[in-house]
């Protein structure tokens, strides 16, 4: 999701080794890799530091936020669901930094065409979603909203999570389906 | 990858959001606003500015793609 700086603080191999996907690294020389995904991961004990690592600050900032923030709204009384997003949303945090690095590490290696982990910011639904959730606090902020009441609705986001995996699988079915000619025979 | 537009929603969003705080910071210096009190109220509007600028990035990626 964040333009990266290219990537160039490793000994620059001339061309650097463009591998076929499926063809074993171990045939390759020696190449320093520009992330290492176990540091990343390390780093992100601190929420927000693996990314910052990774040079993704949006998500440093989101992950950083999300965190203290879950903690602050934990702490003034806001217990149901906002405790049980804090280790979800540090354990995703350091997740993620692993991810960030290895993606970063596949690209580096001339992966460039695969890009299967971008697909959450292929969607509209990253962007609409930040969208509502500000119109939501802002609402609120402004008095035309109580954010309390309105949290006993909170189940629906259950049902329309839900829905949005049914989505998804269904699209990637078609996707397989359409894709080799004979179905995959599971 | 290829078919970035020449902004980052990200880098745009942070890059506004400091200019607003700059102006808010020093119209409170001046005693016109009270920046705590405006920034409580109105920090949402950064998500939405964001959110909306992703929609956009998304929106010209995919058209740029359609037509190389």
């Amino acid at each position: 999701m964040s333009s990266l700086p290219p990537e160039d603080q490793s000994p620059a191999p001339a061309a650097p080794p463009a591998l076929p996907p499926g063809a074993a690294p171990a045939a390759a020389p020696y190449v320093r890799l520009p992330k290492s995904p176990g540091l990343a991961a390390f780093l992100s004990l601190f929420p927000g530091l693996g990314q910052v690592y990774n040079g993704q600050i949006a998500r440093a900032f989101v992950f950083f936020f999300a965190w203290v923030g879950s903690i602050y709204l934990t702490a003034s009384g806001h217990e149901f669901p906002f405790a049980f997003m804090i280790p979800f949303v540090y354990l995703y945090n350091m997740i993620d930094a692993w991810k960030g690095a290895t993606a970063i590490n596949r690209r580096f290696l001339g992966g460039e065409g695969e890009k299967m982990e971008e697909d959450a910011v292929e969607s509209p639904v990253w962007g609409g979603s930040l969208v509502a959730i500000g119109l939501l606090v802002l609402l609120s902020n402004m008095g035309w909203l109580d954010l309390d009441r309105l949290a006993q609705w909170w189940p629906l986001l259950l049902i329309a999570v839900g829905g949005y995996f049914i989505y998804g699988s269904i699209l990637k079915k078609k996707a397989e389906e359409t894709a080799d000619e004979q179905p995959p025979s599971l | 990858m290829n078919n970035r537009p020449a902004f980052s929603p990200e880098g745009l969003t942070l890059g506004i959001g400091l200019i607003a705080i700059g102006v808010l910071w020093t119209l409170s210096n001046l005693g016109r606003v009270d920046l705590l009190h405006t920034l409580k109220t109105w920090w949402p509007l950064a998500l939405v500015l964001w959110g909306s600028l992703e929609l956009v990035d998304l929106a010209v990626r995919r058209s740029a793609s359609r037509e190389p």
